[in-house]
């Protein structure tokens, strides 16, 4: 297939700068194939010790073996709740992200301790079956699952109930969005809202914003069709592929919750993401759509001390605090 | 083995650190950030707070390695920790390093250094002046219009855009010259010739101790004659003192036909017979000029006598004493057409000094 590639946004002087200082290879062409080879080493070399979760105690830490879909495996929850709680707080259920390929319940998680400890919230984190040794649906119906599991038990985790929200980064916030849906039309559980960073919503991969990055940024389009193709197969792109999946082909948004969601202005995923704002909100929803100039997907991981870094984490931190302040 | 996920964050010593330190400040700068990116970017590449100071400008940062802001300080608090210049004027970068000394601090803090020139040279210009060099080409008709145009660019002035020449002297000790006046700015002779974006809609100031002739707006690309402009209105004005009666601030666009007799008269003129008179007077009687000055300017001798804060007939009987010491009447319209072009003479004749451009 040939495709001109389009021009993109530039980058935020700041986001620049680290692409050109960081080693080269980090950015280059993601290969799916040297991700599997090394997936353990990879996630290896990412782990947060337990005693760094804990903050000194500030935290307690728990790992649950909870029933999977039916039919299929039990998967792991890891628990993160303040030490010193009183009563039921909010939960917040976590979908990590690595392009539907990598990462585990505990990526990412190390950022959010602190609303833990602000919010007094319990996380929750599911550890889903990853593609491409488990396609679709068994990523999503494992976050199903332990989202429904987390609902049932919530006054056991601390969590109230009528409480409980859900978040995603990148290929998370896809499965996140998914998730929700599947929570709608499945008749629960009941979300609160849901917060969609970066997310991974459309395997068609047709958008102007999906052609914009080859080789450049990161998550370029080539990631993305791997990605993808690596979650749906030979499906990718095509007529059979179900909102569950990706969650952008869905046609009847109406009934989702209030929506938190994010985007970097040179990411493959801006157009997606800016378009399901669009239609969640067109079907009566509540939306919070931000779009950071001059970045690129993951840019808060990568350069936590950018200034649009630190705008970012502090729109989010306002939403949670309207969300879970009341 | 690559990593797939990786912080930017404090790098340690080594050649393929100050490579990346390099490209760091090289990117920040193509990119056009500004002094708090390049401060933030040495906290985080150091790993410890850096901070900028320059007094003249008014700038003050510090930033720690998360990249928050911290409370400024007047320059840094330990002499040990690594410093550089920013100019001759006191303006300093530094790095808050205790715990130290680290290779890669002197290649952070210069590459720090050297960024926050060019962005101080871009945003701030030098000492709140841009380079006077490239004022002078501007308004150089000689100059080949492509030099103009580099100038322009230089100065800020995009292509085509519309902009005036001021020219003003100071009048006795005062009248330093305003910012908006300053900002593009040379001295030609003893003429100050300042560049003024049309935009900025500068068309003269009555609290300014300086005499100012104003050229018409022009594109940046005519600026000379602007410039011309700006020079025949100056000519035209006075200090406005009692021996120096006249309008201190003129615009080229109100001076009518008074433009083409200006750059008519030869400066160096000798003395016309009417100006030779009125110098004479002046010496004579001190309120003589002054006088004249308001006779000639106002529509009406009650008007007249308003202005110099006499009674009218005060005013009548001076008046005739002057027509008489003139030799020609001042009650009549030809009389008073005559007085009229003997103080723009004069005006003419008193600021002889003043260049002209000629060639």
């Amino acid at each position: 297939m040939t495709s001109v590639t389009r021009s993109h946004p530039p980058f935020d002087p700041e986001l620049a700068a680290v692409l050109a200082a960081m080693p080269a290879e980090m950015f280059g062409p993601i290969v799916i194939e040297e991700i599997l080879s090394h997936r353990e080493t990879i996630l290896a070399q990412q782990v947060v010790p337990d005693e760094t979760l804990r903050r000194g105690g500030a935290i307690e830490l728990e790992e649950r073996r909870v029933p999977g879909p039916p039919g299929e495996p039990d998967l792991t929850l890891l628990i993160l709740r303040p030490a010193n709680r009183t009563g039921l707080a909010p939960g917040l259920y976590n979908i990590h992200g690595g392009g539907m390929i990598t990462g585990d319940r505990r990526s990412g998680v190390n950022g959010m301790l602190d609303w833990v400890e602000e919010f007094g919230l319990v996380l929750v984190s599911v550890e889903y079956r990853l593609a491409p040794e488990h396609p679709h649906p068994a990523p999503v119906e494992d976050c199903y699952a332990g989202l429904v599991w987390t609902a049932e038990h919530a006054e056991e985790l601390g969590i109230d109930p009528d409480r409980l929200a859900i978040i995603g980064g990148s290929a998370g916030g896809g499965l996140a969005a998914a998730t929700t849906l599947l929570a709608r039309d499945r008749g629960g559980p009941a979300l609160t809202h849901q917060l969609l960073l970066c997310p991974m919503l459309d395997d068609r991969a047709t958008t102007p914003s999906s052609q914009e990055l080859d080789g450049e940024g990161v998550w370029d389009r080539n990631a993305n069709l791997a990605g993808w193709t690596a979650l749906l197969g030979t499906a990718r792109g095509g007529p059979d592929v179900p909102p569950y999946a990706a969650p952008a082909r869905a046609v009847n948004l109406s009934g989702v919750p209030p929506t938190y969601i994010d985007v970097g202005s040179v990411e493959t995923f801006r157009d997606e993401v800016i378009d399901y704002a669009a239609r969640l909100s067109q079907a009566g929803v509540s939306v919070e759509l931000h779009m950071w100039a001059g970045a690129f997907h993951g840019f808060e991981l990568y350069a936590p001390q950018a200034a649009v870094s630190q705008a970012a984490a502090e729109a989010r931190l306002s939403y949670l605090r309207r969300a879970f302040g009341s | 083995m690559r990593e797939l996920l990786g912080r930017l964050s404090a790098l340690d010593h080594g050649a393929e650190s100050a490579v990346r330190v390099i490209a760091y400040f090289d990117a920040l700068i193509d990119g056009h950030a500004g002094l708090d990116a390049l401060v933030r970017g040495a906290a985080v590449l150091s790993g410890c707070p850096a901070g900028l100071h320059d007094a003249a400008r008014h700038l003050a940062i510090r930033i720690d390695s998360e990249g928050h802001r911290l409370a400024a300080s007047a320059g840094p608090a330990r002499a040990r920790w690594p410093v550089a210049a920013l100019d001759e004027a006191g303006a300093l970068v530094w790095l808050e390093r205790d715990d130290g000394p680290v290779e890669l601090d002197a290649m952070i803090v210069e590459r720090l250094a050297a960024g926050a020139r060019v962005v101080l040279d871009r945003t701030r210009g030098r000492a709140a002046t841009r380079d006077p060099a490239l004022v002078e080409v501007l308004v150089d008709r000689h100059a080949d219009a492509d030099t103009r145009a580099r100038a322009a660019r230089r100065l800020g002035l995009a292509a085509g855009s519309s902009a005036r020449v001021v020219a003003t002297v100071p009048i006795g000790e005062g009248g330093a010259l305003p910012a908006v006046l300053r900002r593009r700015h040379t001295l030609l002779g003893r003429v100050d010739v300042s560049v003024v974006p049309h935009a900025a809609d500068w068309t003269g100031d009555p609290e300014l101790a300086r005499r100012a002739g104003i050229g018409p707006p022009v594109p940046v690309e005519e600026l000379p004659m602007s410039w011309e402009g700006a020079l025949v209105a100056l000519r035209l004005t006075a200090d406005g003192t009692a021996l120096d009666p006249g309008p201190r601030q003129l615009r080229h666009a109100e001076l009518g036909g008074l433009a083409l007799l200006a750059t008519s008269v030869p400066t160096a003129a000798a003395q016309i017979a009417d100006v030779a008179a009125l110098d004479d007077l002046g010496r004579q009687l001190p309120w003589a000029l002054a006088t004249l000055d308001a006779i000639a300017d106002r529509a009406s001798l009650r008007r007249a006598a308003a202005s110099l804060h006499v009674h009218h007939s005060t005013l009548q009987e001076r008046v005739a004493q002057l027509a008489r010491l003139l030799g020609w009447p001042l009650d009549t319209a030809a009389g008073h057409h005559r007085l009229y072009l003997a103080l723009v003479l004069r005006r003419l004749h008193r600021n002889g000094e003043l260049p002209t451009l000629a060639g």
